[in-house]
């Protein structure tokens, strides 16, 4: 495991989706910064026109516990493409560059090999996730935002880590779509998929049950008023990420490599 | 103990037979070809023999282990290179090269990517991504992941596709060296038969999955065709003087008599004579023999047939 997981890390390293990534949470954590620089001058949002509509509309309040839970609810929404894109590559590219082949005949177990992918993308993803809440303090720093206690802090970071494991538990499946598509195309649609369905399962008022709704309500995506999901919802995304971790694996071991 | 051996090794593909009752046996220390079209067989029996396809029946044993996907008793001991080569891009060929030795959990790594850079000539390219690497020298870097470790058996699909005249005949020195001093059993397929002819110590012919001869290119001309070829200024009187010797003539495809009696064939000098006496004396009198591509090609036609 510990040399798959090494040869993991060079690839990833050697890649430009390590930036990629940490530039799209950036981009995120930037705009909810905006929307914060906004919220924080009513006049100055009207005079901004479209940009101060759609600002008011999201709905937060220009604090640090609404800066926070906007930066949740982008990692929510963002994460699913981001850190599902980022699976998809860690899976997709094994079979677009045409190397699995030299990866399923070594001493080396195929298990251990999808085993380093998935843990390499937890760890990038965690720390994509510390990134997006240090941004975002800085940010929250700068525009001096009112209502800063350790407490309040403290939630909103670990709202954020949290938003963003649950959020990576849900790509687990697009690694399968990914090695079954045998290339990123396949998995690019699972995600879209995934994150349409989503926010209409979410707006028809049965995202707690939906997996891929629960990140995004566990954040706050559908406002102070609704509730946040259950045990359900979080059983459902451990579920979902375990069965897509333990499918991919045994597709790893089990189908035809004829391709 | 063999290096590899299948037993009645199938696998369909719904209707298609791709690989069919395949029995096949290689002992260490052989080069082993396997020859055929596009689509007989090769490279499916290849995969199946990594544990990369699992046969629908029938058994594979590589260096007495079972093949199967979950044992991996023989991969610490195998290398291999299937289809086309393949590296990832944004890695150099050494990070690529210490990428396989981290996973094959071979001791002192840098020792044996040195030594596999050096051995495979491509320390000139050794910093350079694999992406900008030429097709002669990607498949250079492809035989140096299958060799890094110093395996017992090498499985290896078209290894010299791509490799320019003069890496054709060091690939085929190394793997004549490695089979000869280390006794590393050699597995390839490939198209070039001229260059299968000269290398392999066996040569399996595969056609629609099936082992449709095996021979031992040393002992080649036991199995070929020969005929005499004769050439003169008048054949249809050449050809009457020869069948007043019990002789059977025929006409070539282009002109001249074409014999394929086994007394012409070993005595030539007696046909020349025959031809003198008749008052035609030959132009042209040359004993032709197959050569593995033809040979291959006859073997295949006969099978379609």
């Amino acid at each position: 495991m510990r040399e798959a997981l090494l040869a993991e890390v060079l690839k990833l390293r050697r890649s430009r989706l390590p930036w990629l990534t940490a530039a799209a949470f950036a981009i995120a954590a930037a705009v909810c910064g905006l929307f914060m620089f906004i919220l924080q001058d009513t006049g100055r949002a009207r005079a901004l026109g479209l940009l101060g509509d759609k600002a008011q509309l999201s709905g937060a309040t220009a604090d640090w516990p609404g800066y926070l839970a906007l930066l949740a609810q982008a990692t929510a929404v963002g994460g699913l493409l981001i850190l599902g894109t980022l699976t998809t590559w860690l899976f997709g590219r094994e079979f677009s560059d045409r190397t699995v082949k030299d990866l399923l005949a070594l001493p080396t177990s195929r298990s251990a090999i999808v085993a380093a992918k998935f843990v390499v993308a937890a760890g990038w993803s965690l720390l994509l996730a510390l990134w997006t809440t240090v941004l975002g303090l800085l940010a929250g720093m700068l525009l001096e935002l009112p209502g800063a206690s350790t407490a309040v802090l403290a939630a909103g970071a670990a709202r954020m880590v949290i938003t963003a494991l649950l959020t990576y538990a849900l790509t687990t499946p697009f690694a399968l779509v990914a090695s079954a598509g045998r290339g990123y195309l396949p998995a690019v649609g699972a995600i879209f998929a995934a994150l349409f369905s989503s926010q209409v399962v979410a707006a028809l008022g049965y995202g707690a049950s939906f997996p891929y709704s629960v990140p995004g309500l566990y954040a706050g995506l559908a406002g102070p008023g609704q509730d946040a999901p259950g045990p359900l919802g979080h059983l459902l995304v451990l579920t979902v990420g375990l069965t897509g971790g333990a499918a991919t694996m045994a597709w790893w071991r089990r189908a035809d490599h004829d391709r | 103990m063999l290096a590899i051996e299948t037993t009645s090794l199938t696998k369909r593909y719904r209707e298609v037979v791709a690989v069919d009752e395949l029995c096949l046996q290689a002992a260490p220390g052989d080069i082993y070809a396997l020859v055929g079209l596009n689509g007989a067989g090769k490279t499916t029996l290849i995969r199946m023999l990594l544990g990369l396809i699992t046969p629908t029946t029938g058994t594979a044993r590589v260096l007495g282990a079972e093949v199967s996907a979950g044992d991996r008793a023989a991969w610490a001991r195998t290398g291999y290179l299937i289809d086309t080569p393949a590296a990832y891009p944004e890695l150099t060929v050494r990070e690529n090269l210490h990428l396989v030795a981290r996973l094959r959990r071979l001791p002192q790594p840098a020792a044996r990517v040195d030594d596999v850079i050096d051995r495979l000539a491509l320390t000139p390219y050794a910093e350079r991504r694999a992406r900008t690497l030429s097709m002669g020298n990607a498949q250079r870097l492809a035989l140096a992941k299958a060799l890094i470790h110093g395996p017992d058996l090498l499985i290896l699909d078209e290894p010299i596709n791509g490799l320019d005249p003069a890496g054709v005949v060091e690939i085929r020195t190394l793997l004549s060296e490695l089979a000869r001093e280390n006794g590393t059993t050699v597995l390839l397929s490939s198209h070039l038969l001229a260059e299968v002819a000269r290398l392999a110590t066996r040569i399996a012919i595969i056609h629609q999955g099936r082992l449709l001869h095996e021979i031992d290119p040393r002992r080649l001309g036991g199995q070929v065709r020969r005929r005499l070829v004769v050439a003169t200024r008048n054949d249809t009187r050449a050809a009457h003087a020869l069948a007043g010797h019990g002789l059977t003539p025929e006409p070539g495809a282009d002109a001249g008599l074409v014999l394929t009696d086994e007394r012409a064939l070993e005595h030539p000098e007696e046909i020349a004579t025959a031809l003198v006496e008749a008052g035609c004396p030959p132009t042209r009198l040359l004993v032709e023999e197959e050569d593995l591509e033809d040979f291959f090609l006859r073997l295949v036609g006969q099978a379609d047939a």
